[in-house]
């Protein structure tokens, strides 16, 4: 594995294991009913004009090796998504080939199947592609953002999602 | 049915179909049928970068060194990508915008076409910077025969369905004698047209564009033209939301969920749907075999990318409900989802110095639960 990927991957761990739901601000999402991307927009700071904003500084610059290394030194604390007023799930996941998954400690379906070496395609990772589709047997899940991609009435896309039951996967 | 540039007409837009109901009048998006295209619209919008904020310095160099077929690859794969986004910049708003009857969706096809037009801005951003003088690029997507030939293929389609629905819309349906030559505009044929139109701009967006991609982002893995690559991310990411509005749109059509007659089109189409995926596929695989007709590119050959082409040619045909129709069922190219993984913030480290500049940029690592005080 490259660096690049390397970093590409760790990358996406660290901001999604970062990511905690309240569940007011959960509530507040679902009335504004936007997209999470519309509670940022609202909530965080206005953006500079180009010409206003600061050139990024000398010592925030990371090498792609420097980065691997630093984040090496910084584990992750708590690494599934919580729901107040929710239960950790803990559910199991089995796929109609017989491989077989639990889902626990992770922020979504497609992280938790990654993490034990199911592979599933993705791009990306947020609902808007479909790319990660899969067809769900039995079970129930739960969507985490409101996904845009197209999926049929049987499918899921895991990749936005967290199981509310044991599934079962095709 | 004559255009108008704002119908005066009352109408309940939740009994307009998609297209070739009544022409839209007041832009308004307080009242949706399909909310997905005003979900597009807000994701794309979000999506905004520019291409100069890219750096492509150390990609002059990097140009300058490649062996001659490598820039062979490269600059091959950027005059197809200018012509795919030539078409795509104009198209979408030239053949639908006439007749499109919902207001969001009026919206997102102006807001996907624009985002087309950053797309070719920044083709030119590169090639300005790898090449003296542009000309000689750009000239040749007009001269170069393996180009010409499938931007035939690529806008056929458009132009069959501008064509009759011009004639629509100044005459209406019925037989008419135009320059002593007989038009038969009949709606069936229209919407039928649109269907495949919308099929190919599927196969464009969803199929045609990632020959390129792998190539871009091969040469990103051995740490060449990686300036270039982040530009493809932003590509690809803007490509990936344009997928998901076409094929909602076609199932919408495909379902009659808001005009019957598209459910049937649909049906009489499932063949012409399979050649149009199948065409595409293969011109992309003969596509490969120009590309190495010279040698290939460390990590990637002709039979690779062929294996690639028809890896995403059935899972894009899978998502519109039809069989896979090659046989191969892992991605022969995992290592692309990484890279194809673009969003400004959740990626890439590397990207950090990209999504610090785009306009609108989020720091996304900000917990939410930060926000818990405030009033929304
Ligand atoms: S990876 Fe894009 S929808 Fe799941
Ligand atoms: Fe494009
Ligand atoms: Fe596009």
């Amino acid at each position: 594995m490259t660096n690049a990927r390397r970093a590409a991957r760790i990358g996406r761990r660290r901001w999604a294991s970062s990511k905690t739901f309240h569940s007011d601000a959960q509530t507040e999402m679902e009335l504004t009913g936007g997209s999470t991307t519309q509670l940022e927009m609202d909530l965080g700071e206005l953006p500079l004009p180009s010409y206003a904003r600061p050139a990024p500084k000398e010592d925030n610059v990371l090498e792609q090796g420097d980065l691997f290394d630093l984040l090496a030194e910084s584990p992750e604390p708590t690494p599934q998504t919580i729901f107040e007023g929710m239960e950790k799930p803990i559910f199991e996941v089995a796929f109609a080939d017989g491989r077989n998954a639990r889902f626990q400690h992770a922020n979504t379906l497609l992280e938790s199947l990654e993490a034990q070496d199911i592979h599933i395609e993705y791009q990306c990772r947020e609902g808007y592609c479909g790319s990660c589709r899969v067809r769900l047997v039995e079970g129930d899940v739960h969507y985490i953002e409101e996904p845009m991609a197209w999926i049929d009435d049987d499918e899921i896309l895991p990749c936005c999602c967290i199981p509310k039951s044991a599934l079962k996967l095709q | 049915m004559a255009y108008t540039t704002f119908n005066r007409n009352e109408f309940d837009t939740f009994e307009q179909p998609m297209f070739f109901g009544e022409p839209v009048n007041v832009a308004r998006y307080d009242q949706q049928k399909h909310k997905i295209f005003e979900n597009l619209i807000e994701k794309q919008l979000s999506f905004f970068w520019r291409p100069e904020e890219v750096d492509l310095t150390n990609d002059r160099k990097d140009f300058m060194d490649l062996p001659e077929h490598e820039k062979h690859i490269f600059v091959s794969n950027l005059k197809y990508q200018t012509l795919l986004d030539s078409v795509q910049g104009r198209s979408p708003n030239v053949a639908l915008l006439p007749v499109v009857s919902l207001p969001e969706l009026e919206t997102w096809i102006e807001t996907w076409s624009f985002s087309e037009t950053i797309h070719s801005r920044s083709y030119t951003h590169i090639v300005r910077n790898i090449v003296p003088n542009p000309a000689v690029v750009f000239d040749d997507i007009t001269k170069n025969e393996y180009i010409v030939r499938r931007a035939i293929s690529v806008t056929k389609y458009y132009d069959d369905f501008i064509e009759l629905s011009n004639y629509y819309q100044q005459l209406g349906e019925g037989k008419h004698t135009v320059n002593g030559e007989t038009i038969d505009v009949n709606l069936h044929e229209l919407k039928r047209r649109l269907y495949l139109t919308m099929v190919s701009v599927n196969v464009l967006e969803a199929i045609r564009f990632y020959v390129s991609f792998a190539c871009s982002f091969a040469f990103a893995e051995r740490a060449k033209m990686e300036g270039n690559a982040k530009i493809i991310k932003l590509i690809a990411r803007d490509e990936a939301l344009h997928l998901t509005g076409t094929q909602h749109m076609l199932q919408i059509m495909a379902r009659g969920k808001d005009d019957a007659e598209f459910a049937q089109i649909a049906e009489e189409c499932r063949d012409d749907v399979v050649a149009i995926f199948h065409e595409a596929a293969e011109q992309e695989k003969e596509w490969a075999d120009y590309l190495f007709k010279d040698g290939s590119m460390i990590g990637l050959n002709k039979d690779i990318l062929s294996q690639y082409v028809e890896y995403i040619t059935n899972q894009r045909i899978g998502a519109l409900g039809f069989e896979p129709i090659f046989d191969v069922r892992n991605n022969p190219l995992p290592w692309i989802n990484a890279w194809l993984n673009s969003d400004n913030v959740q990626v890439a480290p590397q990207e950090a110095e990209i999504s610090s500049y785009l306009v609108g940029a989020i720091d996304s690592e900000v917990d939410t639960a930060d926000f818990g005080d405030f009033d929304l």
